[in-house]
């Protein structure tokens, strides 16, 4: 075999492998998608049924009798988390390469630059782990307290404030995890925009953070847009840090900000060993629909962010 | 003949290279004076200690005088922002910022203004009007300026800058990136500004600055050499480098 042919073959197996897993995630739900039909999206109820039960046939499945899959509670978990997240992140972020790319001299923007890309480098269970044992009992006995306190009028940030673990946690935890890709993407193209643009906005009399904010910000818009999508699909599937400070719900939609969630991506861990408990499989079947649902929304957001990534012309790999 | 702006032994640094040495030149008020030279000779530099545009980058100082109207522009104490106002500057590229044609106009005003929707809607006609833009615009004053052609971009950046109302303009080589048609158009709009702005002009063509200018001044190696109006610079030099430079043996 030739050198070339080897290399097409190193590089076929990245498409055939995203097909294969695909593939497989289809395939193997696919009595699950049969049994489960449209209601797994629009319900909210993880019922494996009566696992002591005989097996009953329902749509050509095998099922557990009172058996019920509706996982709407963890899309509104996964988007709501994902959300939060965002909200804080994209701010913090613009504004933290705002502060690397214009404000600090290039000795320090190199420093700081630095622990910017090494807090991208610390493993999600890191975070996880400081979540559950610092932020869950900072957040749960003082600050929610007393956001619900003061707060409370407006609607989801009253009610019960509940124990740390929850929805606004793991959005502050998720967010911490995108920063670093948001600041350092987004500081890498204010650099990148010419000199000359600052030099016009100041020669119309613009101060500093005026050429920054109003002209050269607005220039790298696309490239924010980009990395706030690529941002997302990673917050959509982080697994282990949510999983940790996010409560672990069952079948209940979130009523305020403070609640107990879960995740498809934390769900499919937590619930495997239960899962296994169902002769029929169908449990099983099902978290592999959950994964299915996720990887579609993931992947149709990784789509979305490479092709406007693709038309404000940056390669999706530089980021 | 007034002198609008007026330097005296003006030196300037690039941290410790010496790029102007003790350059002493009067700009006459509503005259166009070109400033010529071979590249590295100073004159953008000079432009760009107008507006103090050295400002931006640490390390860049410049001492001596500059007065306009009884202020040392490279002084301390000036308010820089408000100067920039009093003195636009356009740049060897057109630069239009990533926003519609109308507001590219305004962005420049609502630095120093706050004018009501009309007032700045006439204020965006009349400069884009006074940079001969406004038949070729005012059905698209909402797109994007980044899609007008390189000749119009460069005219938006003229208007920009006159929206302003500034008092000197500092054109930095402003055809050298056009094509010949546009090349002419802006010229003729130099020569239609100069009854209202003083102008400042670096250019490395000599036809140009034979066409538009009413003083030239050469510059060579970080000195100003000679300076003259227009007729005679280009007729009757009277240092021997300027003439060499004017006839092409360097540069």
């Amino acid at each position: 075999m030739s050198f070339r042919r080897v290399l097409a073959v190193f590089a076929g197996v990245l498409p055939a492998s995203l097909i294969a897993v695909l593939l497989f995630l289809a395939v193997y739900s696919w009595p699950a998608v049969r049994f489960n039909g449209i209601g797994f999206v629009t319900s909210t109820s993880w019922n494996l049924g009566n696992t002591y039960g005989s097996p009953i046939l329902r749509n050509g499945v095998q099922v557990l009798p009172g058996a019920h899959y509706g996982i709407l509670f963890l899309i509104a978990g996964t988007l709501l988390s994902t959300v939060i997240a965002l909200l804080i992140a994209v701010p913090v972020g613009v504004g933290a390469a705002i502060f690397l790319a214009e404000a600090v001299p290039g000795w320090m923007r190199q420093w700081l630059s630095f622990f910017v890309e090494l807090l991208a480098a610390v493993p999600s269970v890191v975070f996880g782990l400081w979540g559950y044992a610092v932020l869950v009992p900072l957040l749960g006995h003082f600050i929610y307290p007393a956001m619900g306190h003061v707060l409370g009028f407006i609607p989801f940030l009253g009610g019960s404030t509940g124990s740390g673990y929850g929805l606004l946690t793991a959005g502050i935890v998720l967010s911490l995890m995108i920063v670093p890709l948001i600041a350092a993407t987004l500081r890498d193209a204010i650099l990148a925009e010419p000199m000359v643009v600052r030099e016009s906005a100041a020669a119309l009399g613009a101060t500093r953070f005026e050429a920054v904010w109003k002209v050269v910000l607005p220039g790298v818009r696309k490239i924010l847009i980009g990395v706030t999508i690529l941002a997302t699909g990673r917050a959509l599937g982080e697994t282990m840090a949510v999983l940790m400070v996010s409560g672990n719900a069952l079948n209940y939609l979130p009523p305020n900000i403070y609640s107990p969630i879960s995740t498809m991506a934390a769900f499919i861990v937590s619930q495997l060993d239960s899962a296994l408990q169902d002769p029929t499989g169908l449990a099983v079947r099902s978290l592999a629909e959950v994964a299915l649902v996720l990887s579609v929304i993931s992947i149709g957001v990784n789509t979305l962010a490479r092709l406007v990534l693709y038309r404000s012309g940056l390669k999706a790999g530089q980021v | 003949m007034t002198a609008k702006i007026a330097i005296r032994n003006l030196d300037f640094f690039y941290g410790s290279h010496q790029a102007l040495r003790g350059v002493t030149l009067d700009f006459p008020e509503r005259q166009v004076t070109a400033l010529i030279g071979p590249s590295g000779c100073g004159k953008s530099t000079l432009l760009r200690c107008l507006n103090r545009m050295y400002d931006l980058y640490p390390g860049q100082r410049a001492t001596g005088e500059a007065m306009m109207d009884g202020m040392n522009i490279i002084g301390p104490g000036v308010d820089v922002d408000l100067l920039r106002s009093r003195i636009g500057m356009v740049f060897q590229r057109p630069t239009p910022f990533p926003m519609s044609v109308r507001e590219n106009i305004a962005f420049g005003v609502r630095l120093h203004e706050r004018p009501s929707r009309a007032e700045m809607e006439e204020r965006v006609e009349w400069a884009l009007t006074r940079a001969a833009l406004w038949d070729e615009v005012k059905d698209r004053l909402a797109a994007p300026a980044t899609g007008l052609s390189g000749g119009q971009q460069q005219r938006l950046c003229i208007a920009r800058t006159i929206a302003v109302k500034p008092e000197v303009i500092l054109l930095d080589e402003p055809t050298s990136a056009l094509d010949p048609i546009s090349t002419l158009k802006v010229e003729e709009l130099i020569d239609e500004l100069k009854r209202d702005f003083t102008i400042a002009m670096v250019t490395h063509n000599m036809q140009q600055a034979a066409r538009v200018a009413d003083q030239v001044a050469f510059f060579y190696l970080g000195e100003m050499v000679e300076v003259a109006d227009a007729g005679t610079m280009f007729t009757a030099p009277r240092e021997k480098r300027t003439q060499d430079y004017i006839t092409g043996r360097f540069g």
